[in-house]
């Protein structure tokens, strides 16, 4: 398996609180990683490193490094970064504006698409992608904000997936859904496995055991175990992490 | 019962205002008033056009807009996006100051400093023009503007700026493309209080446009408004006179121009917001 991204003694802090301490592993291609813990334990502080959207809170600093194909993502520009890690967010944000545009949207001020035909060509490979196609294919000029929640979520993958990024994070992305629309979301990252690399934080230890190739346990900025996801339930070698999945502590 | 009360003091305005100039309107007719190119009250037989008084209001409210909006909206866009934190507060703080300044002082420095600065720069006759008059009124509008604005722009939710910001958006696109349209009806709101304090002054107007009652040709020239006429006038006026009730008579277009302004602008914010 080659290693998409390594992570090389990686130490974030928020008013000098250490929220990550020393963390070292890599992603793999084309896996999904799980990262599952309690609250505060860094899972989206990680994330939020990885596409660097922390770099915008004054109060966060950070040390270590982060390899992309070998290449430092501190040393790269934001934007060109975030075109190759897309990030979800745990709650749906549509872009105040049509379906339409909220998937034309990046890829226009990336500069990728100009032309209409090529634009309405993306909006609809995209989704379909996401199995949003036929729900939405009379109304694509609507408001994005009129659509229901699941919908405005998978709405939000469409348009990661029409910048065509490498790796896309996802950030709880079913905590505030219902379990149809659950099951959608999941469906849908499963799907993009095949061609994309996968973080996916989640606070649901069931949904985890679920969708993941591995999954790591995070506890107070630490990685306390990482492994294929069936070992990992099955038979874990910490502790620790036996009590979290069995719901014993956290 | 306070919404109610404000709605009925505005009908007893409107009524106010025709009761007055009725009698008026009748003997000289609406529209040889409107449309008359002179505005003599005094010569006999007097005439009664305030079609320049209507064009200079329109000159120098255009003007003013002109200057104050695209101003407005970029100072509310740095106050609010770009500045620091302590910056934003204390420039807030002198916006808000700046908002209080009573009309008549703004006037005054316009007729001491930027009256002779437009003479000289311009090489004309007179700096009391409608241009004088316009960069006084935009003075005074955009501290409302650039206020109510940057309210607006402030209130755009942060996820907003994140999710367009996680797309690979430039700051200045997500500004552009997200910020300022989800804000954009709190900034025609902004706008349309601004215009209608351009309209609304008096004082600031009358001490720097030259009042003279001539339908201009060019921003270069003294031009007269409808509120500084009714203001100038006002006094000198036999109560009850043709005069006096021609007054009231500017008084209720005003009323009816500011009302359609605002009623446009209403259905304009209605439209957008859904």
């Amino acid at each position: 398996m080659v290693e998409k991204i390594i992570v090389e003694n990686l130490n974030c802090y928020y008013n000098k609180n250490c929220i990550l301490d020393s963390l070292n592993f890599s992603i793999l291609k084309n896996e999904i990683l799980n990262i599952i813990g309690p609250a505060n334990s860094g899972k989206t502080t990680f994330l939020r490193t990885l596409n660097r959207m922390n770099d915008y809170n004054t109060y966060y600093s950070r040390n270590g490094n982060i390899y992309l194909d070998k290449l430092n993502i501190f040393n790269m520009s934001v934007e060109k970064l975030r075109r190759r890690i897309g990030m979800l967010f745990a709650m749906p944000i549509p872009l105040p504006m049509s379906i339409y545009e909220n998937i034309v949207f990046a890829p226009k001020c990336l500069g990728l698409i100009f032309e209409k035909s090529k634009q309405d060509y993306i909006v609809e490979c995209v989704l379909k992608a996401v199995f949003l196609w036929n729900e939405v294919k009379d109304r694509l000029n609507k408001s994005a904000m009129e659509i229901s929640g699941g919908q405005q979520q998978r709405l939000c993958i469409a348009r990661i997936l029409a910048i065509n990024p490498e790796i896309i994070l996802f950030d709880e992305p079913c905590s505030g859904l219902d379990p149809i629309s659950t099951a959608k979301v999941e469906e849908t990252i499963i799907e993009l496995k095949k061609k994309y690399t996968i973080v996916f934080v989640t606070n649901n230890v069931k949904q985890a055991s679920r969708i993941g190739d591995r999954t790591a346990f995070f506890l107070m900025g630490k990685i306390i175990e990482i492994n294929k996801t069936e070992e990992f339930f099955i038979s874990p070698k910490q502790k620790k992490t036996a009590d979290y999945i069995s719901g014993r502590f956290g | 019962m306070c919404g109610m009360l404000s709605v009925i003091f505005v009908i007893l305005i409107f009524g106010f205002l025709f009761v007055e100039s009725f009698t008026f309107l009748k003997n000289f007719g609406i529209f040889r008033f409107i449309t008359g190119k002179h505005w003599f009250p005094a010569s006999n037989p007097p005439s009664f056009g305030i079609l320049p008084l209507i064009i200079g209001s329109i000159l120098i409210t255009f003007g003013a807009c002109i200057i104050a909006i695209p101003i407005s909206i970029m100072s509310a866009l740095f106050i609010s996006e770009i500045a620091p934190e302590n910056l934003r507060d204390f420039l807030k703080f002198l916006i808000e100051l700046m908002a209080a300044i009573p009309s008549v002082i703004i006037g005054f420095i316009g007729m001491i400093i930027l009256v002779p600065f437009i003479k000289k720069t311009f090489n004309l006759s007179t700096g009391l023009t409608a241009f004088s008059g316009s960069i006084v009124l935009a003075f005074m509008s955009m501290p409302t503007m650039i206020s109510i604005s940057e309210d607006a722009i402030h209130s755009v939710p942060w996820k907003y700026k994140e999710g367009a910001i996680a797309l690979g958006a430039t700051k200045w696109q997500t500004i552009r493309k997200v910020v300022l349209k989800a804000a954009m009806p709190g900034i025609i709101a902004a706008i349309m209080l601004g215009i209608g304090r351009i309209i609304g002054e008096t004082m600031a107007v009358m001490m720097v446009t030259g009042n003279a009652s001539n339908i201009p040709k060019t921003i270069f020239v003294p031009v007269r408004t409808m509120t500084a006429t009714i203001a100038a006038e006002m006094g000198e006026t036999v109560r009850g006179s043709m005069h006096y009730r021609s007054l009231f008579a500017i008084g209720l277009i005003l009323f009816l121009i500011t009302f359609i302004i605002n009623l446009i602008a209403d259905l304009f914010l209605r439209k957008i917001r859904r």
